[in-house]
């Protein structure tokens, strides 16, 4: 790996080892293999070169320059259109108005208005989950020094320090925003020309507000960076010490994250009370998020004592940890089904598109990577025309989704010559709505007499009819995958097999899927965050006729957003949606980490 | 499991040998499988194709095939939807975005991958946590911004190219499997530029890029597609058909030709084509990049 790094000051003596160690240690040595006629040509390179590209400082300093400014285009427009919006969404969150990008503040109004009281609990659970990661990666970190007699108390303070920096940075943020949000209305009344804007964009950036908190923020991240970059640098080298900044600047981001959320929540809930007092109402937060929160923490135990069962060799713990955990789970049902209450006044809308969401996700992700996993598997053997099947297969997946959305909109049309209708007709049934048809299908299945309730009833027949096209654009990409995942396995372990004799149910059973398990669990976490966020073909799909039964969480964002006009509710939403991706993707990686064998 | 060719096992079959005939059975059951996979996979295809060729009175009749193919439902659809108009646009979203995002994503990717500066797996790690972002998130944002940025440069975002292309000039993804091609390049390739006197820069345009061009060439075709299947984003910041892609036009035209079946799958079929034939031409990159990138997760 070094080479480059042959430009090292003359006084540091040139022996292999030197030249191994000068940077950092992190770089597996090459130069033994090296001709040593080349090294010396290397030096005497070395030596005609300019004093300032010599100097080892220099020549670092200049490679991380340039290394920046490689960066900096992509980071400028990732950073404006991937992170900021972050920022910017949780800010707008907070505001309330019709078509007005900076309403009046409104708190957690609109996260009350999406699912009621049930936001107050969210926002302390978060809180307290910040804290445990805080927690936790301070007990890495000291787990780590005992068993490796590394210091990892030094990088406390820069790890705070560049933390502290960062959410300074936020908060310099969340002071700009508004003001330059508000420019166009100030403009009002005055003449509305470019000048005009640029001019009270530049005052606005003058504030001494804005000012002082920009150098706050960057005086806080310097000294911090500076700190880190110093105590690097008195590291000795020849060690391999390990860097401990990332674990204390993420607990120091989760503990200043978790005391901001927890100030406005207390805030919010305090200004709740004192609305309610005015009105004469009772109002049942405490109590609420008291017992909402055990019935979670019961759940918790639950899959804990679960777990652990599954790891007893004796029958009886087996059964006793088993009967406790369902006991758990009893006492937990018990108290969540409190949860109803607690969300009552939420958006309908809202739940009705998660609803949606789930059922998606149940009814195509399990369907999806079964079919795919078939196919890669007879895939696999030896097949004549293997290429001419992956390239069929992964067609509906590569073909402009609005395109064939248009095409499985006339499919699953509800006239009776409709090519379904007239399949149907073959049979002799009476032809279906299709994606007109609002009713569950459960519902529809039974006769329609019974009322079932929303969750029993089913997903509507125009829901299905989306999963079905969804399942067959997305057939194709998991098969792809699976098959690549298949020819990562070596081929070796199935010739022992062989030669044990398993057959090849055995085999797939004991070879294949433990070391497909990092493929099934990359496309099941892939299917599942995919499915929250799809929008394209449900929305060339869903037909008013299906009373918005197949509107999912994107959906009902996009809604509020471009046909309600309501910005900050629609930011909300989002922030939500947000929210439960990311406890999917730690739920996911959590089992992962335990159920998943990386061969 | 079963080795041989169809051609093998089927003629083994006539000597009755009880292991081979199975062999040939799975095979046979094999085939049947995959064969009738691939006609799910691409009966929608034909059936649109058949359609697009009909009469309206055929297309809304039930049939299954034309009686005279009408090839003038092509001509039709492409001047009753405007779609030279969107094609074009369409063409110029994706050569810009996809122009800029090669350029941005290598340097990004070659920084990863070849440099040594502080804070890279931090900035590394700050990237990849993008990918998770929904898009739903990033719509009124980023709305905002570009309408704000547009009252302060020169020209105009809303409803013109820069709201279309700037923001996906830039993508973790890219630069993510940008970097896992460079990584790949030997460290002595380097070292040898250097004693030439290259510099990174150089580097990077005359060795690292012309080594990666599979590599390149999965990006852009990332971006082709991206490009086509942009639908809620081009919805939000046009207002007009003078930059509305080919995607939101199809969608215009579905709803503006309402029963004229026949026309509506013409359109379709105009809105697929060029994807379509990108990527029979380009397919092994195309597969070979989604498993690559896919399997790393």
């Amino acid at each position: 790996m070094p080479g480059l790094h042959y430009t090292i000051s003359a006084k540091s003596g040139v022996g292999a080892l030197a030249l191994q160690n000068w940077e950092s240690g992190f770089h597996v040595d090459s130069t033994a293999s090296q001709p040593a006629a080349f090294r010396s040509d290397l030096r005497q390179q070395v030596r005609a070169a300019p004093s300032w590209f010599r100097g080892r400082q220099g020549r670092r300093l200049r490679e991380m320059l340039l290394a920046y400014s490689f960066l900096a285009p992509a980071f400028i427009i990732i950073g404006l259109f991937g992170l900021f919006p972050l920022a910017f969404a949780a800010y707008e969150s907070t505001l309330r108005g019709l078509n007005k990008i900076v309403g009046s503040y409104d708190g957690l109004g609109n996260y009350v208005k999406a699912v009621d009281n049930l936001i107050y609990i969210i926002t302390f659970w978060i809180a307290a989950a910040l804290i445990y990661f805080a927690v936790q990666a301070f007990v890495r970190a000291f787990q780590e020094q005992r068993q490796e007699k590394t210091k990892p108390l030094p990088w406390l303070m820069p790890g705070f320090l560049t933390a502290a920096g960062a959410a300074l940075f936020t908060r310099f943020v969340f002071i700009l925003l508004p003001e330059m949000l508000l420019i166009p209305s100030k403009l009002r009344g005055q003449a509305n020309t470019q000048e005009a804007f640029r001019a009270l964009v530049v005052e606005t950036w003058w504030l001494p507000k804005v000012q002082i908190a920009l150098w706050i923020a960057i005086l806080v991240l310097a000294a911090g960076s500076v700190w880190a970059l110093l105590i690097n640098r008195r590291m000795p080298t020849s060690s391999r010490e390990r860097i401990y900044f990332m674990p204390f600047f993420n607990a120091g981001i989760c503990l200043i994250g978790s005391a901001a959320l927890t100030w406005f929540t207390w805030t919010e809930i305090s200004a709740a009370y004192t609305a309610a007092l005015e009105e004469g109402v009772e109002l049942e937060l405490w109590s609420q998020i008291v017992t909402i929160s055990a019935g979670f923490l019961l759940l918790l135990l639950a899959w804990r004592l679960w777990e652990s069962a599954s790891g007893r060799s004796s029958n009886t713990g087996v059964a006793l940890r088993l009967v406790g955990a369902v006991g758990l789970m009893a006492g937990a049902w018990v108290l969540i089904a409190e949860l109803p209450r607690v969300v009552a006044a939420g958006d309908e809308d809202w739940w009705n598109g998660l609803m949606a969401t789930v059922f998606y996700v149940l009814g195509t992700v399990p369907i999806q990577l079964g079919l795919a996993l078939i196919l890669a598997a007879l895939l696999f053997q030896k097949i004549r025309g293997q290429t001419l099947f992956r390239v069929l297969y992964f067609l509906p997946y590569v073909a402009p989704f609005v395109g064939t959305a248009a095409v499985f909109r006339i499919i699953f049309s509800n006239r009776p010559t409709a090519p379904l209708n007239s399949l149907l007709d073959l049979f002799g049934a009476e032809p279906l709505l299709w994606l007109s048809e609002p009713a569950g299908i459960i519902q529809m299945i039974t006769g329609g007499n019974i009322d079932l309730g929303p969750i029993l009833s089913g997903p509507s027949l125009a829901l299905v009819a989306i999963m079905i096209y969804g399942t067959w654009t997305y057939v194709g990409f998991d098969t792809v995958i699976f098959l690549a995942g298949l020819g990562a396995i070596p081929n070796e372990l199935y010739e022992v097999a062989d030669i044990d004799g398993a057959g090849g149910w055995a085999q797939f059973r004991h070879v294949t899927l433990p070391l497909l398990s990092p493929t099934i669990y990359f496309l099941s976490l892939y299917a599942v965050i995919g499915t929250f966020k799809a929008f394209n073909h449900i929305f060339v799909l869903r037909q008013a006729a299906a009373l918005g039964t197949t509107d999912t969480a994107s959906i009902v964002i996009f809604q509020a957003f471009k046909r309600d006009t309501r910005y900050g509710y629609a930011s909300a939403l989002a922030i939500l949606l947000l929210l439960i991706i990311m406890v999917i993707t730690l739920v996911n990686n959590r089992i992962a980490s335990r159920r998943v064998f990386y061969g | 499991m079963a080795n041989e060719t169809l051609a093998g096992g089927a003629f083994r079959l006539r000597q009755a040998d009880p292991a081979t005939r199975r062999a040939a059975l799975n095979q046979a059951i094999i085939y049947t499988v995959l064969i009738i996979g691939a006609a799910f996979a691409i009966l929608p295809f034909l059936y649109t194709v058949s359609v697009s060729l009909m009469n309206l009175t055929e297309a809304t009749g039930g049939r299954a095939l034309p009686s005279t193919p009408q090839w003038t439902n092509y001509t039709e659809a492409w001047h009753d939807a405007q779609f030279s108009l969107y094609f074009m646009n369409s063409v110029k979203i994706t050569l810009i975005s996809v122009g800029g995002a090669v350029v941005f994503c290598a340097l990004a990717a070659y920084a990863f991958a070849q440099m040594e500066f502080p804070g890279k797996s931090f900035l590394f790690t700050l990237l990849l946590s993008t990918l998770m972002l929904p898009e739903a998130i990033t719509w009124v944002p980023n709305f905002i911004t570009v309408s704000w940025l547009g009252r302060i440069s020169p020209i105009p975002w809303i409803n013109n190219w820069p709201s279309l292309t700037i923001p996906f000039m830039a993508s973790a993804f890219g630069i993510f499997l940008l970097r896992q091609f460079f990584q790949q390049i030997p460290r002595e390739l380097w070292d040898s530029a250097q004693i030439d006197g290259s510099g990174h820069l150089r580097y990077l345009i005359t060795v690292v890029l012309p080594l990666s061009t599979a590599a390149v060439m999965t990006l852009v075709l990332f971006g082709f597609v991206g490009a086509w299947n942009a639908l809620a984003w081009p919805i939000l910041v046009t207002t007009s058909s003078d930059w509305r892609p080919i995607s939101y036009g199809l969608l215009v035209f579905l709803d503006e030709a309402g029963a004229l079946l026949h026309l509506q799958m013409a359109g379709a079929i105009i809105t697929m084509l060029p994807i379509v034939v990108l990527y029979f031409f380009t397919q092994r990159h195309f597969i070979e990049g989604i498993a690559t990138t896919g399997l790393k997760g």
